[in-house]
């Protein structure tokens, strides 16, 4: 059984039914043999009918039966042959028939066959393009959006219902009309390019947003889509129309775009009053609106006033627009007023039902329908409101609203954003202007340590131009900051300064001049608190330092003068001290020796060495006076001088045989230079001189003792030399015996007599000669005493000059 | 006193001082007195003697080569604290006595000085014994 055919065409039979067909067949087998059989026919007689049995029941029937029945058919037409003695005559005809019936058979059933198997195809491609008939149509009905059939000259020949909703008609009003009748003027050009395009085959489908013009004559933004249709059946070209309401889409679209408009205006404009033209324009333009105005606070805050306006529409709004110049706005009156004080959004849908709008009048004279208008807020509150008017009478969608309010942030950011910049710009200008005039030099220098700018005045300051300024006198001036900040201890320059702290430091000017230069520099971090250079001012501190160099200079000579002061009278003191104490010393003989004597009850012996101890120490005392005395006129510069003709040579042997005879342990020697010339000085000082070397050089020898006088010439100076082989002077000593009352105190000095002045006097004597005295001893060993005395004649005048 | 002047009894006088024609006063006049006397010539002497021969007191003169009286005073009296110590210096100015009292002497005489004053020092310091 092939699919779909049987049962299809019959419906259902009953068993019954299936029987009687099943077996009318070979009932009429039956009868044809019994018809043979009675009449004797030969089987070539009968062979007609069982054809005619077998060719029915292949048309009827399947397969089976029709052979079942032929082959049942053959048998009928080969028993009787068979029965009938079987002679080969007669039967092979009656096998030879058989065959061809059941061939026949065999053929009919295949060819009834292939022509079912024909007819059933065609049925099924039939019932197949109803199914897909039915579909389609299924789809256009339920399909969201608009669908339709149409011509290929657009013409419109079933529609779905949506599609009669976005063009604003009925189904039945749609058919038979074209596209380009529901089509705006401006787009019907571009619909005609399109089905031309589909018509000639170049391409299958098209798409466009085009207007479409509803009853009421107004336009609505749709997305039309156009397929090539082919129909299979008919041949026939057809198009499906597909139409989407793309208003929504539209709206967002042009929100979106305006607010992208508006961004773009404030980030490329400097100020407001640049870009108010700019953004009025582009909410007209992108929002359909026909007039936009800016309302700003008045600078004594009292008043909103209209600061720029825009017109998108015509003439017929001017009158408005003038009124809006004149207007003076107050603060919670009118539709601007409320928006100025709330700082929310406030609209007005249709002019027509309101009262409480400043304007009423000549809005609605001008045709104007509705208004809207929205805060832009700066630092909190609402500095500007932007009002827009439009000939409609138009809603306010949420989206718009949002968006509008969104401007108005946007705007007022902006603003704010100016502010700071021009309070910026007018700061940087304060402070250029500080720099620029400041007396004080400023420079800025970078992290690296190099001059990046320096102020007229640091140039003017220095004598130096910008170029010679960054190459040399900068860097030049760094180091000495590095070196006077080192000795103060502090950080050098590049070195994280932040305290402001100030160093002094000497510069030359490009003209040579030096100046003292107080540097204080501070850096200045960057963002990250690193520091990005540093800004020194730099004073000129010259005259401020040379007073106060000076004040150092005299507060320093006081304090010299006070601490010679103090000297001079601790040395005083002690001189006063020292020499009370010689003086009490010799008189505790004189007086104890003299009570002794005044006392009586002596021996003529004691009392004669008593006068003796008396006389020595008067001597003393005298000698003391003196010394004293002469040491006085000497650093007074009162001491006079008799300058004459000296031979020295002579002076050194005289004071050998003055000492001699009593000094009798001791033996002298001389080493004399016979080419020492006759120096110019005071003979009696320069006896005195070598006396008390002499002298000195004996008291400290001990028995057996040698004391050596020498002199030779050195240079300009005739030397002199006192040596003796006595006990020496410790070397902690030598430095002092010139200093009066320095008495070498040693076990073995401690009876020599003196007035510790001697040595003083001897110094001072021979410094005045302009000469030298030293004295080199080893302890144990002896000392040696030497002097100088110029041999120039200039120097004795000098001397008797300065001494006269 | 006349008993004193010898045997073990005797109050001997310790004197200091580097001045010959001071030696030779004190010497004179203490021994006129009955007091017997010992001689040093500087501070170092002092110090050895006032140990050695244990004197009954010491008249010490302050400047003297070698270490001072104050230094001598001061050595003797670690050894001998008892041992009584008169200065007799030619410093004699107000500040210098009680520099020498505050160095532990206990009398100044000062030079040039009146010969009954000494006795009467060193009679004093012999009545206490």
């Amino acid at each position: 059984m092939l699919p779909g055919t049987g049962p299809l065409r019959r419906g259902s039979t009953s068993w019954t039914g299936t029987l009687v067909r099943r077996g009318t067949p070979f009932a009429a087998l039956a009868a044809v043999f019994a018809v043979q059989a009675l009449a004797s026919a030969e089987p070539v007689v009968a062979f007609p009918l069982y054809l005619t049995v077998v060719l029915l029941v292949s048309l009827q029937q399947d397969r089976a039966e029709s052979v079942a029945v032929a082959i049942v058919a053959a048998i009928a037409l080969l028993i009787r042959p068979l029965a009938t003695a079987g002679q080969a005559a007669d039967v092979a005809p009656a096998v030879l028939l058989s065959a061809v019936l059941v061939a026949v058979a065999v053929a009919m059933n295949e060819l009834t066959r292939h022509s079912r198997e024909a007819a059933a195809a065609a049925q099924q491609r039939v019932d197949d393009l109803a199914a897909s008939e039915r579909r389609l149509r299924a789809t256009l009905e339920s399909a969201a959006v608009g669908l339709a059939l149409a011509g290929p000259d657009g013409t419109l020949l079933e529609t779905n219902e949506p599609l009669a909703v976005v063009l604003g008609r009925s189904r039945e009003a749609l058919l038979g009309i074209s596209l380009a009748d529901v089509t705006a003027d401006s787009d019907r050009e571009a619909l005609a390019g399109g089905l031309e395009l589909l018509g000639g085959g170049d391409i299958v489908r098209w798409d466009a947003d085009i207007h479409v013009v509803r009853p009421d004559a107004s336009l609505l933004p749709v997305g039309l889509f156009m397929a090539r249709l082919p129909n299979p059946i008919s041949g026939d070209e057809s198009l499906l129309v597909q139409l989407a309401d793309i208003s929504a889409r539209t709206h967002a679209d042009s929100l979106r775009d305006c607010v992208a408009a508006v961004r773009q205006v404030v980030v490329s404009s400097a100020g407001l009053d640049g870009a108010l033209p700019e953004l009025l324009r582009t909410f007209c333009g992108y929002l359909a609106w026909d007039v936009a105005q800016y309302w700003a606070v008045d600078s004594d805050q009292r008043a909103m006033r209209v600061r720029n306006a825009w017109n998108a529409s015509g003439e017929a709004v001017d009158g408005f627009l003038d009124a809006s110049r004149t207007e003076a706005v107050v603060q919670g009156t009118g539709l601007i007023g409320r928006v100025w004080r709330s700082g929310v959004l406030g609209a007005e849908e249709d002019l027509n039902d309101v009262t409480d709008y400043e304007r009423l009048a000549v809005a609605q004279s001008a045709g104007l329908r509705s208004v809207v208008a929205f805060p832009v807020v700066a630092g909190g509150e609402a500095v500007g409101v932007i009002e827009l008017a439009s000939v409609r009478a138009r809603g306010l969608q949420d989206d718009e609203v949002t968006m509008l309010v969104t401007a108005g942030v946007e705007i007022g950011q902006f603003i704010r954003r100016t502010e700071i910049a021009q309070a910026l710009r007018r700061s940087e200008a304060d402070h250029r202007a500080i720099y620029e005039r400041s007396p004080i030099g400023i420079a800025r220098i970078s992290s690296g340590g190099e001059i990046l700018e320096a102020n007229p005045a640091l140039l003017l300051m220095l004598e130096h131009d910008e170029e010679t300024m960054r190459a040399s006198a900068w860097p030049d001036l760094l180091r000495a900051y590095d070196q006077a900040a080192a000795r103060q201890h502090k950080a050098p320059f590049l070195a994280g300064i932040s305290d402001g702290r100030s160093v002094q430091v000497r510069a030359a000017t490009g003209a040579g001049k030096w100046l003292w230069l107080q540097l204080t520099a501070t850096s200045i971090p960057d963002a990250s608190g690193r520091p990005e250079h540093v800004l020194v001012m730099i004073e000129d501190v010259t005259a401020v330092r040379e007073t106060s160099d000076k004040l150092a200079e005299a507060l320093g000579a006081q304090r010299d003068a006070n601490v010679n002061l103090e000297k001079i009278d601790r040395t005083k003191s002690e001189f006063l001290s020292i020499v009370s104490h010689e003086f009490r010393t010799a008189l505790t003989g004189i007086q104890g020796f003299s009570e002794l004597i005044r006392d009586g009850g002596l021996e003529p012996d004691e009392v004669r060495a008593y006068g003796g101890y008396i006389f020595n120490d008067a001597e003393r005392v005298n000698r003391l006076i003196g010394d004293m005395l002469d040491l006085d006129r000497m650093e007074s510069g009162r001491m006079s001088m008799r300058a004459t003709d000296v031979d020295v040579n002579d002076l050194l042997m005289e004071a050998i045989s003055r000492a001699a005879p009593s000094a009798v342990s001791v033996e002298f020697k001389s080493d004399l230079d016979p080419r020492l010339p006759v120096v110019t000085g005071d003979r009696d000082r320069l006896i005195q001189v070598i006396s008390n070397l002499v002298n000195n050089a004996v008291k400290y020898s001990p028995e057996g003792g040698t004391v050596t006088l020498s002199s030779r010439v050195e240079g300009q100076f005739g030397l002199v030399s006192v040596s003796d082989t006595g006990i020496g002077i410790p070397q902690d000593e030598i430095s002092h015996v010139f200093e009066r009352f320095r008495r070498v105190r040693s076990g073995a000095a401690q009876s020599i007599p003196g007035t510790g002045l001697g040595l003083t006097i001897v110094k001072q004597i021979v410094e005045m000669h302009g000469g030298k005295i030293w004295v080199e001893s080893a302890v144990g060993h002896g000392s040696s005493f030497h002097f100088t005395i110029p041999l120039v004649a200039e120097d004795a005048k000098t001397l008797q000059l300065r001494h006269a | 006193m006349p008993e004193e002047i010898t045997g073990d009894g005797a109050f001997r006088v310790l004197v200091a001082d580097d001045n010959e024609v001071a030696q030779r006063l004190c010497k004179r006049v203490l021994e006129k007195a009955g007091y017997p006397v010992l001689i040093a010539a500087d501070g170092l002497q002092a110090v050895d003697i006032a140990l050695k021969q244990r004197p009954a007191m010491i008249l010490m003169d302050v400047a003297m080569p070698g270490i001072d009286g104050l230094e001598a005073m001061r050595r003797i009296k670690a050894e001998i604290p008892a041992m009584p110590i008169v200065i007799a210096s030619a410093h004699s100015m107000a500040s210098d006595r009680e520099r020498f009292l505050a160095a532990g002497a206990d009398n100044v005489l000062s030079k040039p000085f009146k010969l009954s004053d000494l006795i009467t020092i060193v009679a004093q310091l012999a009545a206490a014994r």
